[in-house]
């Protein structure tokens, strides 16, 4: 445990072009009195950064020689984390500003690859701020955007001043249908109460628990086969370890590339604890998390945000793991 | 009776430790250069001091954040930090400011032939000794490490994808030439005779290229990435950090004599306590090597004959980042992240 509270958290600032990520930085940075913070940027001098402590990124992402296209970091992260886990004063967190067009992937995987970085830091949670207004026309253009989303733990949607109702429950519906488990914040200038963005530890296991079951998305449209959307499973069955291993690690092999998210609470036949993961495509975090709570009922649930999902026969898979 | 833990607090340090000088400063400590008979720290809060005959000086505020890091030019020394700025330094704490590049840090410096030269963001940046604007060169990706052969004729880039491989001509012009393999490389270092280049990369391995024909392999079996790595005698071992599996620390030996280290096992030196080696160090004109573990302890091991390993310093549990040793081998200076320092003789009295 000691351990954990010597990791300075990471928030990773993901959004369009003038969505108004520079905004919110700014908030962060004049509302945190008397923290240390270092931010990441890629943009610099854009629109002016009020902190101390801002460090120029490349953000140049290299694919790792593990056999796997889709395990891709940001070297630029790991040299300029490991260089600020150095300094004599401690920071109390890092943010990390991304381009428009960045896909959270490289930022998120970096997390998991690097040994030194999950040992001094850890990734607290990606926050995607959106346009209203422009949201919808980014999605159908750019799978950046669609990518941003999918990987956010919260979607601070901006400028919602400059739409209607009906325009916003639209935007909502469609970051919904992407991923079901973001937070959405409803803003106008980016204002929204940092402890809503900051120190989430959305990238936990202990996070994971606080999965709802109640997600069953069933009013699928007819969608583009490269949208992205989400599934999730629930079963009150035991699962069989070995059966769900070897499905699981198998998707994942195959077609890690097109599986954003993974979220998971698993039941095992015969094992007295609980199963937690979360995955980022191809790499995973996972752990027994102890007993099941006494008096509530035991059940696995599933949690897919990708591409193709319909594909994959994922239900099938699931339906297969299932302890006779 | 009362046992105090504290009565005989000698028992449990070495006689390098006995008769060496601690400083408890509680700032990270960076690098260690040695300077003649002085040694040369930088600090994880900007600062650099000088260590002598086993006293410090006063710190010399030279970056903002941190000397990220640090070389030498005769009797001055190179900085690069998070402030961007490239300093050299007199061991009376004089800065002069050779470049500075604003919110890029400073990743790499180095000196040859009176050329002052530093790496930022992709650019190689260099100063000749008559000129005031830097020569640069550019590269497509980040520089991960700089070296020089013993010639001073050759430079090495490291970055993503390889190395680029810097040749000046007999006109003095510089040709750059592409030794390529997939990934994110490092630490860079020619081998004493010239005749092999070497990086640490993100993956648990050490890259090699032998240059007469190119030939590139790789030195594996590490289980973390390695952080540490310097040649030790003329053309003898690559001693490099690292570990055996779980719970045995070891500084891993290459061979560089004869054919190179293909198809060859490395020497592993072996050290007690369930660790890693973080930082090794040459003991100059011996085969013998330095190795700082993760939990601040320091041995001296003979590479031939790994019976002859003496401990030095003892457990301070703060990763060792730094061990120099005086140009005249008499003394020996180890610094952790702590910021724990020991300034010790190497020989007993007698010798010395």
């Amino acid at each position: 445990m000691e351990e954990a509270n010597k990791q300075v958290p990471v928030t990773v600032l993901t959004g369009f072009l003038g969505a108004g990520k520079t905004t919110l930085l700014n908030r962060i940075l004049t509302e945190q009195h008397g923290k240390k913070y270092a931010v990441i940027v890629n943009e610099f001098g854009e629109q002016g950064i009020d902190n101390d402590l801002v460090v120029d990124a490349d953000e140049e992402v290299f694919e790792m020689n593990n056999g796997c296209i889709c395990c891709t970091v940001r070297g630029d992260l790991i040299r300029i984390l490991s260089g600020l886990m150095k300094r004599a004063d401690k920071l109390d967190a890092i943010i990390v500003e991304t381009t428009g067009l960045a896909d959270p992937a490289p930022v998120a995987q970096t997390f998991f690859v690097d040994q030194d970085v999950a040992d001094r830091t850890k990734l607290d949670a990606i926050v995607t701020v959106a346009d209203a207004v422009h949201l919808s026309s980014q999605l159908t253009d750019h799978h950046e955007a669609e990518e941003q989303i999918a990987f956010a733990d919260v979607v601070l949607l901006n400028k919602i001043d400059l739409v209607d109702e009906s325009g916003l429950e639209v935007v909502k519906e469609r970051i919904k249908k992407i991923n079901p488990f973001a937070k959405i914040i409803n803003t106008t200038k980016c204002g929204v109460p940092l402890k809503e963005i900051l120190n989430l530890d959305a990238f936990s296991l202990k996070r994971v628990l606080d999965v709802e079951p109640d997600f069953l998305t069933s009013d699928h449209d007819h969608e583009h086969d490269d949208d992205v959307t989400s599934l999730s499973f629930v079963s009150n069955t035991p699962l069989n370890m070995e059966k769900f291993q070897e499905w699981f690690g198998n998707l994942l092999q195959t077609k890690g590339q097109d599986i954003l998210r993974t979220k998971g609470i698993l039941d095992f036949k015969d094992q007295s604890d609980r199963y937690v993961f979360q995955g980022v495509h191809m790499l995973m975090d996972a752990s027994p998390m102890g007993k099941w709570p006494e008096g509530k009922e035991r059940s696995s649930r599933l949690v897919f945000i990708g591409r193709n999902l319909e594909s994959m026969n994922l239900k099938e898979g699931f339906e297969n793991c299932k302890s006779a | 009776m009362i046992a105090d833990t504290n009565e005989f607090p000698e028992l449990d340090k070495t006689k390098f430790e006995q008769r060496g000088t601690e400083f408890k400063l509680g700032i990270p400590v960076i690098n260690a250069v040695s300077i003649g008979n002085s040694i040369a720290v930088g600090f994880g809060d900007g600062t650099v001091r000088i260590f002598t005959s086993g006293q410090c000086s006063e710190p010399i505020k030279a970056h903002k954040g941190i000397v990220l890091c640090m070389s030498k030019d005769g009797d001055h020394i190179l900085t690069g930090g998070d402030d961007g700025r490239f300093l050299k330094i007199s061991l009376d704490g004089e800065i002069n400011e050779i470049g500075n590049f604003g919110t890029r840090w400073v990743d790499n410096v180095t000196a040859n032939n009176g050329n002052l030269v530093c790496s930022s963001g992709k650019i190689v940046y260099l100063w000749s000794p008559n000129k005031k604007e830097p020569k640069l060169f550019e590269h497509n990706s980040t520089i991960g490490g700089i070296a020089f052969d013993a010639k001073g004729r050759r430079l090495a880039v490291s970055r993503y994808d390889g190395v680029t491989l810097w040749k000046k001509d007999y006109t003095n012009k510089w040709e750059s030439s592409n030794l390529i393999f997939k990934g994110s490389h490092n630490k860079v270092s020619f081998s004493p005779d010239g005749k092999y280049l070497v990086t640490t990369m993100q993956e648990n391995l050490i890259r090699c290229w032998r240059l007469k024909d190119n030939v590139d392999f790789a030195m594996s079996g590490y289980n973390t990435k390695v952080k540490s790595f310097a040649f030790v005698g003329e053309t003898s071992y690559l001693a490099t950090s690292g570990a055996l599996g779980m719970g045995i620390a070891a500084a891993i030996c290459w061979p560089f004599d004869g054919d190179g280290p293909m198809g060859r096992k490395p020497t592993c030196l072996q050290y007690s306590g369930n660790n890693q080696v973080t930082f090794v160090e040459p003991f100059p004109s011996e085969k013998a090597v330095f190795a700082g573990l993760s939990d601040g302890s320091v041995y001296l091991s003979e590479i031939e004959k790994s019976s002859n390993t003496i401990i030095i310093r003892s457990f301070t549990e703060s990763e060792v980042t730094s061990i120099a040793v005086t140009e005249d081998c008499s003394s020996i200076l180890i610094g952790d992240m702590g910021g724990n320092i020991l300034w010790t003789s190497i020989w007993d009295e007698k010798k010395s």
